[in-house]
């Protein structure tokens, strides 16, 4: 893999974090760190997958990665932990397989319909695991909740 | 602060946080202090469709049911009322100001229409490629997204569901990216779909829902949870019909 393949898709990310960080009006001072948290999210998750681990293993440490970022950025700055974690998780939606689960269907693959449809639940579960794990992490570390 | 302006007060600040797409427990938990604030006690219950508080005022209770309906993100006005529950906590203003800050953060909207249109282009432009599409692809996927916006403001009126909103939307989608791939104008619809698609993923309803679930709110969270998978089937419906239809 050479350094194109690692950034090239992060750099997407980030392009369309701060569109979508346009669209829910988070205002231009947390659009760049929302949009970084796009970016390392992707990167972690093109790196994990280098090491050669399997896309669900990747999706679970890059949604970690994202959430525990989120929660520390939003705590230091006082604002809500949704307007760096939602714009950081959204790259990791499985677009490509849901969209292979519809198309399948009409197609009436079974096979490839039930494996596509597996993968995007797997995904979405360990999207979900990485964002439970490392709130609840947080949850327990912070001894009174500020607001 | 008499009983009854606080409840109208909080009641205001809690409907409008969860409308732009606060967590529950950051609902809750803001009106809790706020009637601490100024020497009350609380009992708050929330939903993503409606809030119930009561206040005791000096043995009164004192109840206000509240339906919310519109939903429409916008995490800055969370994070202003945010900061303005923090600055009633500490400087216990009167009603009268308090209703200023609230009427200042309504009118407050950080980026026009024309920007917000250009985000829509983006997204679908950069999903599209990023899912492995080429330059014309990105183009009309751009278009996609913004017509799925124009869509979704044009059918406002009808007071659509959001199942039926998804089904529309996606169905336009996926006819204009097939009209333009017969065309011959780019060689598949599949990634102006995918891009496109993206605009209508509903982010901020699957992240609320798993920090629902966190936080306890199980309910709040089935509600999200819910509404997360019918959009899904919803896009899903609307593709498909199309592709069913125009590509035999």
């Amino acid at each position: 893999m050479s350094f194109y393949d690692f950034f090239l898709p992060s750099v997407k990310c980030f392009v369309a974090s701060i569109a979508f960080g346009v669209q829910f009006n988070i205002k231009p001072r947390h659009l760049i760190g929302a949009a970084i948290g796009g970016f390392g999210c992707q990167l972690i998750f093109i790196i994990t997958q280098a090491t050669g681990a399997s896309e669900i293993i990747s999706c679970f440490t890059a949604a970690l990665a994202i959430t525990i970022y989120a929660e520390i950025l939003a705590r230091k700055l006082r604002v809500p932990v949704n307007m760096y974690l939602v714009v950081g998780i959204i790259p990791l939606v499985p677009g490509r397989y849901i969209y292979e689960t519809m198309i399948t269907l009409v197609d009436g693959d079974i096979d490839i319909f039930l494996r596509s449809f597996t993968d995007t639940i797997a995904i979405a579960g360990a999207i979900a695991m990485g964002v439970f794990s490392a709130s609840s992490a947080v949850r327990l570390l912070k001894v009174r909740t500020k607001i | 602060m008499s009983g009854i302006e606080l409840l109208n007060m909080v009641s205001d600040i809690g409907s409008m946080m969860i409308e732009c797409g606060a967590e529950i427990y950051r609902a809750e938990e803001t009106i809790d202090r706020i009637t601490l604030a100024y020497g009350y006690s609380a009992e708050v219950f929330i939903i993503p469709t409606s809030l119930i508080i009561t206040i005791n005022s000096a043995g009164t209770p004192l109840t206000k049911a509240m339906r919310i309906k519109a939903r429409h993100t916008n995490l800055d006005r969370v994070d202003k009322l945010n900061n303005l529950s923090r600055f009633i906590c500490v400087q216990k203003p009167d009603a009268a100001e308090i209703n200023r800050h609230i009427e200042a953060i309504r009118q407050r909207s950080v980026y026009g229409f024309t920007l917000k249109l250009i985000s829509y282009y983006a997204v679908g432009g950069t999903f599209a490629i990023f899912f492995g599409g080429g330059f014309m692809d990105a183009v009309f996927a751009g278009v996609a997204a913004v017509l799925i916006i124009l869509m979704e403001m044009a059918i406002e009126r009808v007071r659509p569901s959001t199942f039926f909103r998804c089904v529309v939307c996606s169905l336009m989608t996926a006819s204009l990216a097939i009209v333009v791939t017969r065309l011959g104008l780019t060689e598949s619809f599949d990634k102006i779909i995918i891009g496109a698609s993206m605009t209508m993923v509903p982010g901020i309803t699957i992240t609320n829902c798993m920090r629902d679930f966190i936080a306890g709110d199980f309910l709040a969270g089935l509600y999200t949870l819910t509404e997360a998978i019918i959009v899904a089937v919803g896009m899903a419906i609307g593709s498909v019909s199309a592709i069913a239809v125009l590509t035999v």
